[in-house]
């Protein structure tokens, strides 16, 4: 609790020192039209083998079971409802979870994927955050590269016997924060620097979202922490439904 | 001043011409405010939807709709071209604001939800660091370690990043701010998207509004409770409230397919769609817009580079 207490105390710190001003409504979408066609097309390449892959797999579920595609979709729904909505920040600033974290971790990482692009396609079209031209660059850092890192890393905690909660606090965590690296990483990569090239201008835009994206993505672990425990307490049966909570491992 | 910019003036006659009507239609009327929706408690999340209802031009074929502004989008970013983002900015902002009946208050509002993204994005784009100072430079600014500072390439790059980003939200923002989404989802099966992903797509669109509802719902009862007077408590409650949100929808989950299943519901969601026939006059005046456009795109690239 003590740890909690701090670290909550730090993440606020943290937020009225560098975020006071300036409100950060979906920061980490790359904007429509912000990225040159050439890398548009480049990160929708990208994104395509794991769409398939992922396509393949909720066809897979779907014809084991019809009844699992209303559960996909209230999966879907799901990220979408919580990466839109406004999380409780220390200064009223807007801003937002991505969701993909958590939505890995429960839904596995394949079907986040395709969930990921509709979800995006959805914020495109409904919330205009993101948009229809950078749909492939966002789906590879939002819906693909975050939540398998997310999910590779709740493995290995379990695989290291570490306690549950702080494996899905590091998955989610660290999830968020490789999100906002390749988000920096596309955006570096269409606007090199004049001097320093693509190495120098990762760091620029490393830097100007930092201050939002740390204490975002350390709020985004705590939140799916505390979900988490929420389903673990009331809904273990639906947990295990779904393909999360298998073997029991440590309760 | 150069001679590309001309080519503007046209759209922007056509956008005078619109506000004109515009002023016209809404003489005498007394200014109103709405503000009675759906979905008011904490957010106005989804108001594009609700737009997307009220436009004038909903009754407009949406294959033409999406066709339409797709392109232009796709213009927009790949002519990367100042005079022809600004020729779509003024275009469809005028189809969506005079045609569309839109209130341009409420317009403009929408324009501001990208800004944000765009000053962080195109100061790092605007502005480089050096140790030393640069020659050449428009601006150098001494921050006795390092430099920072701005050329005029960066400063190009960045005009035509604005123009570029801005024209195609308003693209975009064309189709989204006319055409309900079930439209465009029959528009996306009609272009061979798998039909697995089109039925997630109906579903979740549906999911979206109850679980928006629930959710409102919850957060007025955890807030008239204390459940947000301070950080750690806001922070247990929305977790609290989104796990709970999840338990409740994969409950609902579970009804809604046996509801679905008892109205014979087999793999396939049949939809009765409205029948919007495709105006040739409309087909005409898209041509004339898109090679407008592709005539400025040719003449201003050719002319000087300054633009491209």
């Amino acid at each position: 609790m003590k740890k909690k207490e701090i670290r909550i105390v730090a993440a606020s710190i943290g937020f009225a020192l560098c975020f006071g001003i300036m409100p950060v409504a979906g920061a980490m979408h790359i904007m429509e039209g912000y990225l040159p066609v050439g890398y548009c097309v480049l990160w929708g390449v990208v994104a395509i083998p794991f769409l398939v892959w992922g396509f393949l797999s909720i066809r897979k579920t779907v014809s084991e079971n019809r009844r699992s595609i209303t559960l996909l979709a209230m999966a879907g729904a799901f990220i979408f409802v919580i990466s839109s909505l406004k999380i409780p920040s220390v200064t009223g600033s807007c801003s937002h979870m991505t969701g993909t974290g958590l939505g890995a971790l429960l839904f596995g990482p394949a079907a986040v994927s395709v969930l990921g692009i509709i979800v995006l396609l959805f914020q495109a079209i409904l919330l205009a955050h993101g948009g229809l031209t950078t749909l492939g660059a966002n789906t590879f850092s939002m819906a693909i590269a975050g939540p398998f890192l997310s999910w590779g890393i709740y493995l290995l905690c379990q695989k290291l016997k570490a306690n549950r909660k702080v494996g899905i606090f590091l998955a989610c965590t660290l999830g968020d924060l490789f999100t906002y690296c390749v988000t920096a990483f596309q955006l570096a990569l269409a606007y090199p620097s004049d001097n320093g090239g693509v190495a120098a201008s990762v760091v620029k835009f490393l830097g100007v979202f930092a201050p939002t994206q740390v204490p975002l993505a350390i709020i985004e672990g705590l939140l799916s922490v505390v979900i988490v425990i929420a389903l673990e307490s009331y809904a273990s049966p639906e947990l295990k439904s779904i393909g999360f909570l298998q073997g029991g491992s440590e309760e | 001043m150069d001679r590309g910019w001309i080519w503007v003036i046209p759209p922007l006659l056509l956008c005078l011409a619109g506000a004109v009507l515009k002023a016209c239609r809404h003489r005498g009327e007394p200014r109103h405010h709405h503000q009675g929706w759906g979905h008011k408690h904490g957010e106005a999340t989804l108001s594009i939807d609700i737009y997307a209802y009220m436009s004038k031009i909903s009754g407009w074929n949406p294959g033409f709709k999406v066709g339409l502004s797709v392109i232009l989008l796709l213009m927009c970013v790949i002519a990367n071209n100042m005079v022809v983002s600004l020729s779509v900015i003024l275009i469809t902002s005028t189809v969506t604001v005079v045609l569309g009946d839109m209130s341009l208050h409420h317009y403009l509002n929408l324009l501001t939800v990208p800004v944000v993204f765009l000053v962080a994005g195109s100061i790092m784009v605007l502005i480089n660091f050096s140790w030393t100072p640069v020659a050449g430079a428009v601006a150098n600014l001494n921050c006795h370690w390092f430099t920072i500072y701005i050329t005029a390439t960066s400063v190009h790059t960045t005009l035509l990043l604005w123009g570029r980003a801005f024209g195609a939200v308003c693209a975009m923002y064309m189709m989204s701010l006319s055409t309900m989404s079930g439209e465009i989802f029959s528009v996306l099966r009609r272009c061979h998207v798998p039909k697995l992903v089109i039925e997630l797509m109906n579903m979740m669109y549906r999911y979206i509004f109850i679980m928006l509802d629930t959710q409102s719902r919850m957060k007025n009862s955890a807030q008239s409770r204390l459940g947000y007077c301070d950080f750690k408590t806001s922070i247990y409650s929305f977790g609290q409230s989104m796990g709970n949100l999840l338990i409740v929808s994969m409950k609902r989950g579970s009804q809604f397919y046996d509801a679905m299943e008892s109205r014979g519901y087999d793999g396939d969601l049949v939809f009765l769609e409205e029948e919007k026939p495709l105006d040739k006059k409309m087909l005409l005046a898209a041509g004339l817009v898109i090679s407008y456009l592709a005539f400025v795109w040719f003449v201003t690239t050719r002319g000087a580079g300054y633009y491209g």
